[in-house]
């Protein structure tokens, strides 16, 4: 009986609204299949961890999946488009960058046998600290958690200290004071519980990363041409309903954040215009790492 | 009932795997195969080795090696023999005498160790050659440590709080102090029943400890003094941001090799010993943990712990029925899973089913270890029954039967914690981890 | 006679070879995280350090594999051998060690796939070590070749001579009895 419907492992909990989206998603191409294509969502890494996901649906061992897709920019800078520091830092400016990647994106996509389905944004990624930040001189020599190419650029620029933390080991690492300071975004900080160590949120709107839904093109291209149409329609739906959720969450936990005793403000005006800064030349960067393409993206967003 | 006849075929193979002689890392690959093959569409090798090279390769798993070798070389040194002079004259005059160090031993250890496989190696080596040395039942010391090793997981650091509370969005901080005085707790009745135990056994005869007095006894304390460096070497580098948990292990194979060196005990040769043993002891693991990770996903596919899960929420409980048949629903799911697969791939399910008839969620990780790690001592599948076996070369059944009266107050344990949830609870409300 | 002692000679080497590379990966994996302490409380960093220690880990277990499987470390039920008898002991070893030589050639073989798709699929990982999983993974494959290898020569050995090689070191491993 399962052979027929489609699993689609995802890495985070069920309670967050990336999986209750995928779960509408879902239920969505289920009704408009009158029932008869059935998509099971496997929240909590439990079928396949985060890191597999994308290469599992590529080969076919899943049929359709999620993943936070700028983890793949080692592969291909375009990967990394939506989460450039400072580049795109609101929603719209996010939506903006996003329409002015996707050809480039799908094309990437289905030369790796995915077909793109849906992408939800994250809420923008802010400061996490210990201590009042007013300029980056106040960070430098703070142990910072990176995890990412652009995250460990960011130390490198602003003199921190980049300590690699993996998640198992992130809330006793930011407890006892092996990490100091990490970038993300308010729900991560709401999950972990940030207040139990840190004191100050800065919402320096660093970059709004995506999870992208995509799905494996044999299995795609098996589709009858209405439950193709209604995977892609349900896609639309979802991407507007999870783009909702996120600017309705993203205010939502600044707003648990703080009730929680943690100092919640924008950057101070030095602050900004010195991370504005680093966003350009880390912009330069990227444009140089992706190639014409990707300044082709750029450009088109800038107008 | 679809999962009623998955989870027989899923039985049926797996026993007949195990029962054949088929080694159990692999039996577990044959019935994820079998599993994934008549069950699903996708292809099942690829997917199989998508499993393996996640567990094999993942970071959070490298404490367990680093803590199996730091067993090793205490082994190497006088420190197992040190730590029974220490212990010995405060436990010898109780009933029970020093099977009391398994326990101790164990409590200790869990508070430098995330894993309960890593407990019992490192204080198997050190307690299993003195007590055999002393004629304590076989039985028994086997027994105690199997069940006592369970507190590696419910004493903090431990890997299934961490992965419980990452995936339902708790405090690890919290979670964390909630295991500690139910592990105590726990430790407490283990020795209760040593106790009781040895009153009533008739082949209870151990060679006496030689009696001395009060003095002596704090005297022969100094001998404790390497392994209390040591833990504090271990623990301390964690609570002073030293070192990150995964990180101690090595802080403690580190201490481990300084002890050895200055005590002499360790030359070249018994170096590469211990660092050998520890290979190939991980390796037998790593075996078992990749085909776990295996079956964890074919039960995925299959969607039978899903389907259990929904189909215990379907029975609208009450709050005592609900805990009574996850509690069995736990042991069942105990005979093919690890505990942190277990709960990976139920909690979705079941997070909300607790929430809905008013279970603390603190208090409900402390009940889901106490209840995934009973499984770690029932057969088929339980770690701590594979690892002993290794250790001892006893057949599975024997350690299995020796371990019974263990799995017995663990289950008392469960309703201790029914009848006295402030042990969970109360720590986590009254202790909170100031900022800065 | 003659090539089945070169056989001998051969594959005991690789092996005991597999197993020293097996102990080297392990001790690489706690001088990697001494190392990454060192750095993190000097104010450095080591990019990618835990990503290589996990790596580490993987080669450190999959070339132990056969050497575990020689030495008896890896473990199983042999109840029913015992219940059986000589014959039938003989038997039933020659079934277990025959399920265990599929199995264990069925994950070789997708290890085998596994490299040959990360490479021309140019996987790399995610982490800021940023290396082709290719590389890592081919010490995997290669451990479970030699599991494979190592079950099939027993298996051989078995049925050609009534005895596999499988020597249980549990005595040794602690003093019991
Ligand atoms: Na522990
Ligand atoms: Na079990």
């Amino acid at each position: 009986a399962r052979a027929e419907g489609w699993d689609m492992p995802t890495a985070y909990p069920a309670s967050n609204y990336h999986t209750e989206t995928a779960v509408a998603f879902a239920a969505c191409v289920k009704g408009a299949t009158a029932g008869k294509f059935d998509i099971t969502v496997h929240p909590n890494g439990a079928l396949f961890k985060g890191n597999d996901i994308k290469r599992a649906v590529q080969t076919g061992q899943a049929p359709i999946g999620e993943r936070l897709i700028s983890a793949h920019a080692n592969e291909n800078p375009l990967f990394g488009v939506d989460s450039i520091p400072f580049l795109a830092s609101s929603f719209e400016a996010s939506e903006k960058l996003w329409k002015a990647a996707l050809p480039e994106l799908e094309k990437l996509l289905a030369s790796q046998n995915l077909v793109y389905v849906y992408a939800v944004p994250w809420p923008p990624q802010g400061l996490y600290t210990k201590k009042a930040v007013n300029s980056v001189a106040d960070l430098k020599g703070v142990k910072f958690r990176s995890y990412s190419v652009a995250t460990a650029r960011i130390a490198e620029l602003s003199g921190m200290i980049p300590v690699q933390i993996e998640a198992a080991d992130l809330s006793q690492a930011l407890a006892t004071g092996v990490a100091d300071s990490f970038i993300s975004s308010g729900s991560t900080g709401f999950d972990v519980k940030a207040w139990e160590y840190m004191t100050h949120f800065y919402t320096v709107d660093a970059w709004l990363p995506r999870n992208v839904i995509f799905a494996n093109k044999d299995s795609f291209d098996k589709l009858s041409a209405s439950e193709k149409a209604a995977v892609k329609t349900c896609g639309d739906t979802a991407a507007a309903s999870g783009l909702a959720q996120a600017k309705a969450l993203t205010q939502k936990y600044i707003d648990a954040l703080a009730a929680n005793k943690m100092t919640v403000s924008a950057p101070g005006a030095q602050l900004k215009s010195e991370l504005d800064g680093y966003g350009k030349t880390m912009t330069g960067e990227w444009e140089a790492k992706a190639g014409a393409a990707g300044k082709a993206i750029v450009d088109a967003y800038s107008k | 009932m679809e999962q009623v006849e998955f989870a027989g075929l899923f039985l049926v193979v797996l026993f007949f795997l195990l029962g054949t002689g088929v080694w159990v890392g692999l039996a577990l690959v044959g019935v994820a195969f079998v599993g994934m093959a008549l069950f699903t569409a996708r292809p099942v090798g690829d997917a199989m080795i998508t499993a393996m090279w996640s567990s094999a390769s993942s970071w959070s798993l490298t404490a367990l090696p680093l803590f199996i070798w730091m067993g090793e070389i205490l082994f190497r040194t006088r420190l197992s023999e040190d730590m029974f002079k220490g212990l010995a004259p405060w436990m010898a005059r109780l009933p029970g005498g020093l099977l009391h160090t398994n326990i101790v031993g164990c409590t200790i250890f869990a508070a430098v160790s995330g894993s309960s496989a890593a407990t019992l190696t490192t204080v198997g080596k050190m307690t299993v050659p003195e007590l055999k040395k002393r004629g304590y039942p076989e039985r028994m010391v086997i027994g105690t440590l199997a069940g006592a090793a369970t507190l590696g997981l419910m004493i903090p650091p431990s890997l299934t709080l961490i992965v419980y509370g990452v995936t339902i969005n708790e405090s690890i901080t919290k979670l964390f102090m909630a295991g500690i005085l139910p592990g105590l707790v726990l430790a407490a009745m283990f020795m209760a029943y040593l106790v009781i135990w040895a009153k009533l056994a008739k082949d209870y005869a151990p060679t006496p400890e030689p009696k001395i007095s009060f003095a002596e006894k704090v005297a022969a304390s100094r001998f404790l003094v390497p392994v209390i460096l040591l833990i504090i070497a271990v623990i301390g580098s964690m609570y002073a941001g030293l070192a990150t948990a995964t990180e101690a292990a090595a802080i403690g194979v580190l201490g481990s090799l300084t002890l050895a060196a200055l005590q002499g005990s360790l030359d070249a040769k018994s170096f590469l010993a211990s660092l050998m043993g520890a290979t190939r002891t991980s390796a037998m693991i790593a075996l078992i943990l990749c085909g776990a990770a295996f079956l964890s996903m074919a039960m995925g596919f299959t969607g039978l712990p899903r389907l259990l899960a929904e189909w215990i929420g379907s029975l609208g409980l009450s709050k005592f029925q609900l805990l009574m048949a996850l509690l069995v629903f736990y042991i069942v799911l105990g005979c093919f899973l690890d505990g942190i697969s277990s709960v990976v791939l139920t909690i979705s399910i079941i997070e909300p089913m607790i929430r809905s008839v008013g279970i603390d969620v603190i208090w409900f990780g402390v009940f889901i270890v106490l209840v995934v790690e009973m499984a770690q001592i029932t057969p088929p599948v339980g770690f701590n029954l594979f690892v002993m076996q290794g250790m001892t070369g006893h057949q599975m059944g024997f350690v299995a039967k020796a371990a019974f009266p263990m799995f017995l107050i663990m289950v008392a344990m469960v309703f201790v914690m029914i009848l006295v949830p402030d042990l969970a609870t109360w720590l986590p409300d009254h202790l909170t981890l100031a900022p800065g | 006679m003659a090539i089945a002692r070169v056989f001998r000679f051969v594959l005991d080497g690789l092996y005991k070879t597999a197993a020293a590379l097996a102990a080297l990966s392990l001790f690489g994996v706690f001088a990697i995280i001494v190392a990454q302490m060192i750095a993190r409380w000097s104010g450095q960093s080591l990019r990618g350090s835990t990503d290589y220690a996990g790596y580490l880990m993987a080669a450190s277990s999959f070339l132990a594999f056969a050497a575990a499987l020689n030495h008896g470390y890896h473990i199983r039920v042999t109840m029913l051998h015992s219940l059986l008898g000589r014959r039938g002991g003989r038997w039933a070893e020659i079934w277990a060690f025959g399920v265990g030589s599929v199995i264990a050639t069925y994950i070789a073989w997708y290890a085998c796939k596994t490299v040959w798709w990360s490479r021309k699929l140019g996987d790399l990982s995610q982490g800021l070590d940023a290396t082709p999983l290719w590389i890592p993974q081919t010490a995997m494959a290669a451990g479970a070749i030699l599991l494979a290898l190592a079950f099939l020569d027993n298996w051989v050995r078995l049925v050609a001579t009534g005895r596999h090689g499988v020597r249980a070191e549990t005595s040794d491993q602690i003093p019991l009895e």
